[in-house]
């Protein structure tokens, strides 16, 4: 077999802007039906969760903390554009904007005081993150899968084959993250393929493509954990200090011993629906084999001794 | 060419949308993407109400609007009845081959019906299994590869060969077999008794290598749990249909035993899953803790009939009508084992569904740290081939 070239996707919530572009150009690169047009009335947010047929799903968490870099022009050079700019990501170019630089919040300082709405949203921020599947370096769904129906490809991703797959469902059990579904109607699990056809033509999947913010970035994972770093500790130089890496390695993430798309956040896991210590199933199970075994064991004893004893009496 | 007029203008548009929603006009575009594969019969209505999510506190800790991280298991009934028809089988499996094996040509009777027991119960269990599959013709892909870290697939291989075995053993019950055949279906019946062991204990592996908080939270007390339900379940259905001769005492030494060690181990599991409080919730409050519960209680009755404990029972049965009171204790027994299955599969669920399930049992250090390599975890064996990460040259890393 040739050897694996890792790939994988950083994505670095702090730059995302919830414009869904991930997850309309996965649904159109890979041509899944939609999901029914929900309406979820608690948020922008009317995708929900990853499934069957959607999987690239933005979430929307609203908390009421001010971030550096969202809020208005006029909150202030922290909170404004100057801000926003220094926040870009390492190596790319400067904003197109047709303001350019003469964004400067002077110009638009309020004369005014400010009204009950703005008051509000002073204390108020955004958190918004394209989840996607980890492709977990030891994964749940793989080391479960009876069939062999998933593998590992030579991109170091996780693939489900859907000609190999018999609908069983005990992935969908065993992923720690809730990502991969089986959809009721064709039967099978499905999920994120890392845009595998692309991959193989040479090209970047279709989310980090369509990311107009390049908070979804792909590339090997060596490069990306390297730009990861650096963008940690720039939002840190910055004052952001509750950033931290998800998932980026076996040392951050035991259970899954590292993911191969790993996220930037600005808060607890638990907000954006991410597990704090997620764990592959099958690293706990051994103590449940010999759990059954002792058991077992005992049943037989008491069997053969259930036998023994009428016998010997009658 | 494409004509752009009938694009804008086509009325069957919308119905390639309503048909498989993917907007793609099959006599423009092709469907050739990942997804396109994937099978549409009926699209999601939007519902009436949206989706609910669960109602949390937000002083229980952040959340994601309440939804569930987890995706709740997609099992139907027929997982459930899996289970008890496959520990009934496996049980009945390892009675017959301990009888066979340890009594005398009085204990024939109950070896016999054993076998009987054990052939039909895997049947019964293929069938089940084969029934849930999302692509039932696709059942026989799970014997495409031997993979002991997917219990599923060992229960698998363990289910085919019980079944081949048991199969070849029930023959010598139901036909008359000369000499040399029946010395092979006595062997057979040996071997479906070894098998039997691990097909009436896997289940509970299979339940607790899950990422759901209440089955991975369980996952020392369930696989015995599992296993002296279904002894349970064996006991009692030969309560219910006695073989002749001292069988049945050795049926009902067995059944009254296991029965009582079902109801102190799902006291144990329901402790063990509450080392977490909120990892227990599901067998405590709402329909699954109902059904569990009644479980609990209906093993209860059946110990307490089989031994006749209330002794009023006796008498308004009429007093002497012994067998009837083990027929009783039968019933309450089996429904108890399918009681406490259904229960725990049902817990499952909910707690699936539950986000601070996960989050609470995690913070309390039972995600990855409790099995940290310092914490001295034991490791799966890895066999050359199935290297757990895929990434080796075995087949589950052939590129697709």
């Amino acid at each position: 077999m040739a050897p694996i070239r890792e790939v994988g996707f950083f994505t670095d919530t702090t730059l995302c802007i919830g414009c869904k572009a991930c997850e309309v150009a996965c649904k159109q690169w890979n041509q899944l039906p939609d999901d029914g047009f929900l309406f979820t009335g608690m948020s922008f947010d009317n995708t929900g969760h990853l499934g069957a047929s959607t999987w690239r799903h933005v979430a929307f968490a609203e908390v009421e903390a001010p971030l550096p870099g969202q809020g208005s022009p006029r909150d202030g050079v922290e909170g404004g554009a100057r801000a926003f700019a220094e926040l870009r990501p390492l190596g790319q170019p400067p904003p197109t904007s047709l303001l350019g630089g003469d964004i400067a919040p002077t110009h638009l300082e309020t004369p005014v005081p400010l009204g009950p709405t703005e008051q509000a949203m002073g204390k108020f921020s955004w958190l918004m993150m394209s989840d996607v599947c980890k492709h977990c370096e030891r994964a749940g769904c793989l080391e479960a899968c009876p069939t062999g129906a998933i593998i590992r490809t030579e991109f170091g991703s996780v693939y489900v084959q859907p000609d190999v797959c018999n609908g069983c469902g005990y992935c969908v059990s065993a992923c720690p993250f809730g990502v991969i579904d089986r959809r009721a109607d064709d039967g099978r699990a499905w999920k994120c393929t890392l845009c595998y056809d692309r991959l193989k033509g040479d090209l970047v999947p279709a989310c980090a493509k369509a990311c107009p913010t390049a908070s979804i970035q792909f590339g090997e994972l060596s490069e990306l954990r390297a730009r990861a770093a650096e963008r940690l500790e720039q939002l840190h130089r910055r004052g952001v200090a509750q950033a931290y890496l998800y998932g980026e390695d076996a040392a951050s993430q035991p259970g899954t011993e590292g993911l191969h798309a790993f996220f930037l956040l600005a808060d607890a896991p638990e907000r954006y629906n991410l597990p704090p210590d997620p764990v592959v199933p099958t690293a706990k199970i051994v103590r449940s084999w010999d759990s059954m075994a002792a058991g077992v064991l005992s049943l037989a004893a008491l069997a053969l001794g259930a036998v023994l004893s009428v016998g010997r009496r009658s | 060419m494409i004509d752009a007029r009938r694009l804008l203008a086509d009325p069957t548009l919308d119905a390639e949308r309503r048909s498989d929603g993917r907007n793609v006009d099959r006599g423009v575009g092709t469907l050739s993407g990942e997804g396109a594969q994937q099978r549409v019969e009926r699209l999601r209505a939007p519902p009436a109400a949206p989706e609910r999510a669960l109602a949390v506190d937000e002083r229980d800790g952040p959340t994601y609007h309440g939804l569930p991280v987890l995706k709740a298991p997609v099992w139907t009934w027929e997982i459930p009845a899996y289970f008890f028809t496959g520990g009934l089988a496996g049980a009945a499996g390892v009675l017959g081959a301990a009888a066979q094996v340890a009594g005398g040509p009085a204990m024939r009777p109950l070896v016999r019906r054993c076998r009987l027991v054990a052939a039909g119960g895997a049947v019964a269990s293929a069938a089940l299994l084969v029934d849930d599959l999302g692509r039932p013709s696709r059942f026989l892909n799970m014997l495409r590869v031997f993979r002991p870290t997917s219990p599923m697939n060992m229960g698998t291989w363990v289910l085919s060969g019980f079944g081949a075995l048991s199969g070849a053993a029930a023959a010598s019950a139901l036909l008359p077999l000369p000499r040399p055949l029946r010395a092979m279906a006595d062997g057979a019946g040996l071997a479906a008794g070894v098998l039997g062991l691990p097909l009436v204990g896997y289940t509970g592996v299979l339940l607790a290598n899950t990422a759901v908080p209440v089955w991975q939270g369980t996952r020392r007390s369930l696989p015995v749990l599992f296993a002296f339900s279904g002894a349970a379940s064996a006991g009692a259905l030969f309560e219910i249909w006695p073989p002749p001769g001292p069988g049945a005492a050795v049926a009902r030494r067995l059944g009254v035993l296991s029965t009582a060690l079902e109801l102190a181990l799902s006291i144990a599991t329901e402790a063990e899953a509450a080392l977490v409080p909120r990892v227990a919730r599901p067998l405590r409050r709402g329909p699954s803790a109902l059904l569990f519960r009644a479980g609990q209680v209906l093993a209860a009755a059946s110990l307490g009939t089989a031994l006749r404990a209330p002794r009023g029972v006796g008498r308004l049965l009429r007093p002497g009508r012994k067998s009837r009171l083990h027929a009783l204790s039968g019933v309450f027994g089996i429904l108890g084992t399918l009681a406490i299955r259904f229960g725990i599969v049902a817990a499952g669920r909910a707690s699936a569904r539950d986000p601070l399930a996960t989050f609470r049992q995690q913070r309390a250090g039972m995600g990855a740290r409790e099995v940290l390599p310092e914490r001295g975890e034991p490791r799966m064996p890895t066999l050359p081939g199935v290297e757990p990460t895929g990434k080796d040259t075995s087949q589950h890393g052939l590129s697709p």
